[in-house]
């Protein structure tokens, strides 16, 4: 390559890296606290037995964990400053991308234009400033890829060594990493005559086991811990619909009902790109497409099927594993169809992306907004000590928390001590009365904050409702609202009355 | 050539197929609520037709290996018949000095005209071209039985033990009889045949359409064909035994595809088939959009003629895979009505608001991609992507050729045989094509409806994006119908 393409090619990058930490440090890294990222702080903010503790409890590993608590120590204790690790990991998976695809494919213009779907997809922009492992999981993911590519093409025992460490990382990231080795497995079967040096599969299976037997002692640590925590919102079984999101939140974001829906039911549409895409063209089709379809694909596909037939937890932040892979096919793809066919699509489909990215971001209706914040605010400026702000799920005590400087109390329902070791109490109308008077009764007004429906959301408004008087309400995002209720009528008691 | 690369599929993936194919009918037929009854048996038998259509594509392209004897000494005579009926003197003689210059020993060349029977103004020209070549011209007196006739009536007049047959535009390279001949060493093998290779695909849509159509079939389709032994004539490009040609009572004048049919008769007789994936003859495709349609027309009337008439299933003396073989060859114009059904999905929503499955789009989705994306790679992939995209509209947009045929067939209409012309028929053939933009038409009209009774829905949105891909896979069809002629001389239609 020419130094002048060369210097092109760093340009482009540079770009890439830019519009990634402007939007995220100017636009993301100022929205609210959400409660995810309350639980990464609350349990980051202690020692590291501690922290291990209560990782352990939210069903996560804790690479992760580790990393943001030593971040923390190093440069401080905001949220903010929390964020800025996840930008860090997401421009990281710009950067491994470009260098992922341009080597397993051989065109830099593959390379340019998947690093350019990953920094603007809404998806990896809103996880990218998000105080959680997501696009840690995700860069782990193709430093991984890269390593098994390397394998594939060269082999050698340094280049194990490394699928291993980065298999060995990417599994203390997060659970989900397993469904890339699984598509790694899958792929050296398919592919298994076109791997560099001898016995690939023993190989595979072998360093594999080491990666896996590496998870024992953080296993071993849960199973001693003997629980594991209620704090992960109670998932539902996916639908159908749910795994077309995923794809469609991975390239076009968090989009309300109405677009998403407009997006995916014209899927008929992609069984004509899939016939362009495999028209005969004077390039050949590399191996190693195969390798990021199964990596597209599988991990979704087996959590899809996991999830509906065994436990439901399907969540397509989990997923960002299949991401990259997603994105570098989409770019391969384009390569395949005439030139003025594949600049048109891909012209459309960034300024696609970029209108739906703009909405998701100037949308209070996006789905995935938590204003934690701006409802704290509002309840700092609205409840007096004399009334008492109700929280239900019990987790968003976390988040509140965190902004909360207020003079009433907060209490949640059901009614849940964080500090005695064991889960959130699970909902009983049976204790509906009983946990109600008990956390309202003594205060003058009661303000009944609902966030993350576990699905009890509405029996508790109800009770409200019929018991109360409501005298406000007010929505702050998608499924966060505050309910004002005047609970008594009297004058209540103050230190003054009683001398 | 690209389309004679085929790529042996993994046996995994051909089996996925199947699989994925089933499981789609499985949820259509068993497991997806009913909607509108009557649309739910339509759409059943469209599916019931579509599994059909992948077992045959896997059936023909599982990977078998056949052993064929070959001995290039074997060179016995052979009488190599070139049929004309009313073709241009020049396309005529070129195939003539062709074939005369093919390196082999002991071979014979003769004009088989059929111009005078046909009433061809320029019938006489067959006999100075003979007579300037130095070979040797027999023309018809009495009509019958077409191009089957033709051969028939020239086979008793010669008597070399083997037979080869050109169409007037195929010419034949050096090489042919010498890649042909030496198959007839076992003495069970009863024709061997060769591509039929469009020279002119560069042309023009018509021509470019056509032959992308063709590779499909003498790339994959036929070698896999052969190795269950059962290739068929294709018309030209072949070499006949004497002997198992008059054991199936000569070409068959029954049907217009007589060369289809015969190979069925000859098959019935235990007798053996090869099939020589080199090029080894050019011919010329159609030109006009006109002399395509008829030409489609013909292959389609002659094919279903034979599910009708001669169905396969029943006939004694095929082995399974021969029955599942001209099976499959013969009902794929069944296709016409089934895309008909499947295009006219979209509008009853459109208009009626029916739907064959009330099922949430994004449930079918989760069925359907998978099995439509691995029958669209494994088709792909065997024929080594070379079928395109234009190949799939000539196809699909054919439906109402393949639609008039089986109606035909059905009312036992009597068509003529009718050669494919071999120049360009001139005049507006927009006409043919006004099924397809009468259906561009409804599908607007059915939008405006639909959006207007309940907006822009998920079952709206879907079926907007089916009638679509059909509008899509119509436009090259609809385009080549309105090509311009460029070219001057064109023989016009009154």
């Amino acid at each position: 390559m020419s130094l002048k393409r060369r210097l092109v090619v760093y340009v482009l990058l540079v770009l890439m890296v830019a519009f990634a930490v402007f939007f995220s440090i100017s636009v993301f890294a100022n929205t609210s606290l959400r409660l995810d990222e309350a639980q990464s702080l609350f349990q980051t903010n202690r020692d590291v037995a501690g922290m291990l503790n209560l990782v352990a409890q939210d069903v996560h590993v804790p690479f992760y964990h580790i990393l943001l608590h030593f971040w923390q120590v190093l440069f401080g204790q905001d949220i903010f400053i929390a964020r800025m690790l996840s930008l860090v990991f997401f421009v990281g998976t710009i950067l491994m991308t470009y260098l992922l695809a341009t080597y397993a494919l051989g065109r830099r213009s593959v390379g340019l234009f998947a690093a350019l779907l990953v920094t603007i997809s809404p998806f990896m922009n809103w996880y990218g400033s998000e105080a959680r492992m997501y696009t840690m999981l995700a860069f782990m993911t193709v430093l991984h890829v890269y390593f098994f590519v390397k394998v594939l093409r060269v082999g050698g025992t340094s280049n194990w060594i490394f699928w291993t460490l980065t298999a060995i990382l990417g599994l203390y990231t997060h659970y989900f990493f397993l469904f890339v080795l699984v598509s790694e497995f899958v792929a050296m079967l398919i592919m298994r005559k076109k791997f560099a040096g001898q016995h690939p599969i023993r190989s595979i299976i072998s360093y594999g086991a080491v990666a896996g037997l590496s998870l024992i002692p953080w296993l071993l640590y849960v199973y001693n811990l003997g629980f594991a925590s209620n704090t992960q919102p109670a998932l539902g079984v996916p639908s159908a619909g749910d795994l077309f999101d995923t794809y469609t939140q991975f390239i076009f974001g968090f989009q309300v009902p109405a677009v998403n829906t407009l997006i995916v039911s014209l899927w008929p549409v992609l069984v004509l790109l899939a016939f362009f895409a495999l028209q005969r063209t004077r390039k050949k089709i590399p191996s190693e497409v195969m390798l990021f379809v199964l990596l597209a694909t599988i991990p979704v596909l087996s959590a899809f099927i996991i999830s509906v037939t065994i436990r439901p937890f399907y969540l397509s932040r989990y997923l960002i594993v299949a991401l990259p892979a997603l994105f570098i096919f989409i770019a391969w793809m384009l390569t395949r169809y005439r030139r003025w066919i594949a600049r048109t699509v891909s012209v459309v489909l960034v300024l696609f992306i970029g209108l739906l990215f703009t909405i998701q971001v100037m949308s209070p209706n996006t789905p995935v907004k938590e204003d934690y914040k701006d409802a704290v605010q509002y309840l700092a400026q609205n409840a007096g000590p004399s009334d008492v702000v109700v929280l239900a799920a019990p987790f968003t005590i976390y988040p509140v928390e965190y902004y909360y400087k207020g003079t009433a109390k907060l209490t949640t329902q059901p009614i849940w001590n964080r500090f005695e070791s064991g889960s959130v109490p699970a909902f009983d109308p049976a204790k509906l009365e009983f946990e109600t008077k008990a956390n309202v009764d003594s205060y003058q007004n009661a303000w009944l904050m609902l966030s993350y429906d576990q699905g009890y959301n509405k029996d508790l408004k109800d009770y409200y409702d019929q018991h109360y008087q409501k005298i406000g309400e007010r929505k702050f995002s998608p499924g966060l609202s505050i309910y004002e209720y005047r609970i008594r009528y009297d004058e209540p008691l103050t230190v003054s009355d009683g001398i | 050539m690209e389309f004679l690369k085929t790529i042996q599929t993994s046996k995994l993936l051909l089996s996925l197929n199947i699989l994925l194919s089933i499981a789609y009918f499985v949820c259509v037929v068993a497991v997806f609520p009913i909607g509108n009854l009557p649309l739910f048996i339509v759409l059943v038998a469209s599916e019931v037709f579509h599994v059909w259509q992948v077992f045959g594509f896997i059936h023909t392209v599982w990977a078998r290996k056949r052993t064929k004897q070959f001995d290039a000494r074997f060179q016995p005579n052979v009488a190599v018949f070139i049929t004309v009926c009313g073709e241009p003197a020049d396309i005529i003689e070129s195939t003539v000095i062709a074939a005369k210059q093919m390196k082999y020993p002991n071979f014979a060349i003769y004009i088989l005209n059929d111009g005078k029977v046909a009433h061809r103004d320029n019938w006489q020209e067959a006999e100075q071209i003979a007579q300037r070549q130095g070979v040797t011209c027999i023309t018809r007196s009495v009509p019958g039985g077409a191009k089957a006739g033709n051969i028939n009536h020239a086979m008793a007049q010669t008597h070399e033990p083997y037979i080869v047959v050109f169409d007037a535009d195929h010419e034949p390279k050096k090489q042919f009889l010498k890649e042909t001949v030496g198959y007839f060493v076992d003495e069970k093998v009863a024709f061997v045949q060769s591509p039929q290779f469009y020279k002119n695909a560069d042309v023009n849509q018509v021509a470019g359409g056509s032959w992308e159509q063709q590779a499909l079939f003498f790339g994959p389709l036929l070698k896999g064909k052969d190795s269950v032994n059962s290739t068929f004539m294709c018309g030209t490009n072949m070499v006949l035994r004497r002997v198992a040609l008059e054991e199936a009572g000569g070409m068959s004048e029954q049907s217009i595809a007589e060369d289809f049919l015969t190979s069925l008769l000859i098959h019935e007789k235990k007798w053996k088939s090869v099939y020589v994936d080199k090029v080894l003859a050019e011919g010329l495709a159609p030109e006009d959009f006109l002399s395509y349609y008829k030409q489609q027309f013909r292959w389609a009337r002659g094919s279903l003629e034979i599910l009708f008439s001669y169905n396969p299933l029943f006939r004694r003396g095929l082995t399974f895979a021969q029955k599942i073989q001209y099976l499959s060859s013969s009902s794929y114009y069944v296709s016409g009505i089934i895309v008909l059904i499947n295009a006219l999905l979209p509008l009853s929503y459109f208009f009626f608001e029916l739907k064959p499955l009330t099922i949430n789009t994004m449930t079918l989705a989760l069925i359907f991609l998978p099995y439509i994306f691995v029958i669209l790679y494994t088709l792909q992939l065997t024929s080594n992507f070379t079928y395109t995209f234009r190949a799939l509209s000539f196809s699909l947009g054919s439906a109402t050729i393949y639609m008039k045929a089986l109606w035909a067939t059905i009312t036992r209409r009597q068509n003529a045989f009718a050669v494919t012309s071999k120049t360009r028929v001139g005049g507006n053939h927009g006409k043919l094509v006004a099924p397809h933009l009468i259906y561009i038409g409804l599908v607007v009209a059915g939008v405006a409806w639909g959006v207007m009774r309940e907006g822009w829905s998920a079952s709206m949105l879907s079926n907007i994006a089916w009638a679509l891909i059909y509008i899509a896979a119509f436009a090259p069809f609809i385009a080549a119908a309105f090509e311009r002629q460029k070219e001057e001389k064109v023989e016009v239609v009154a």
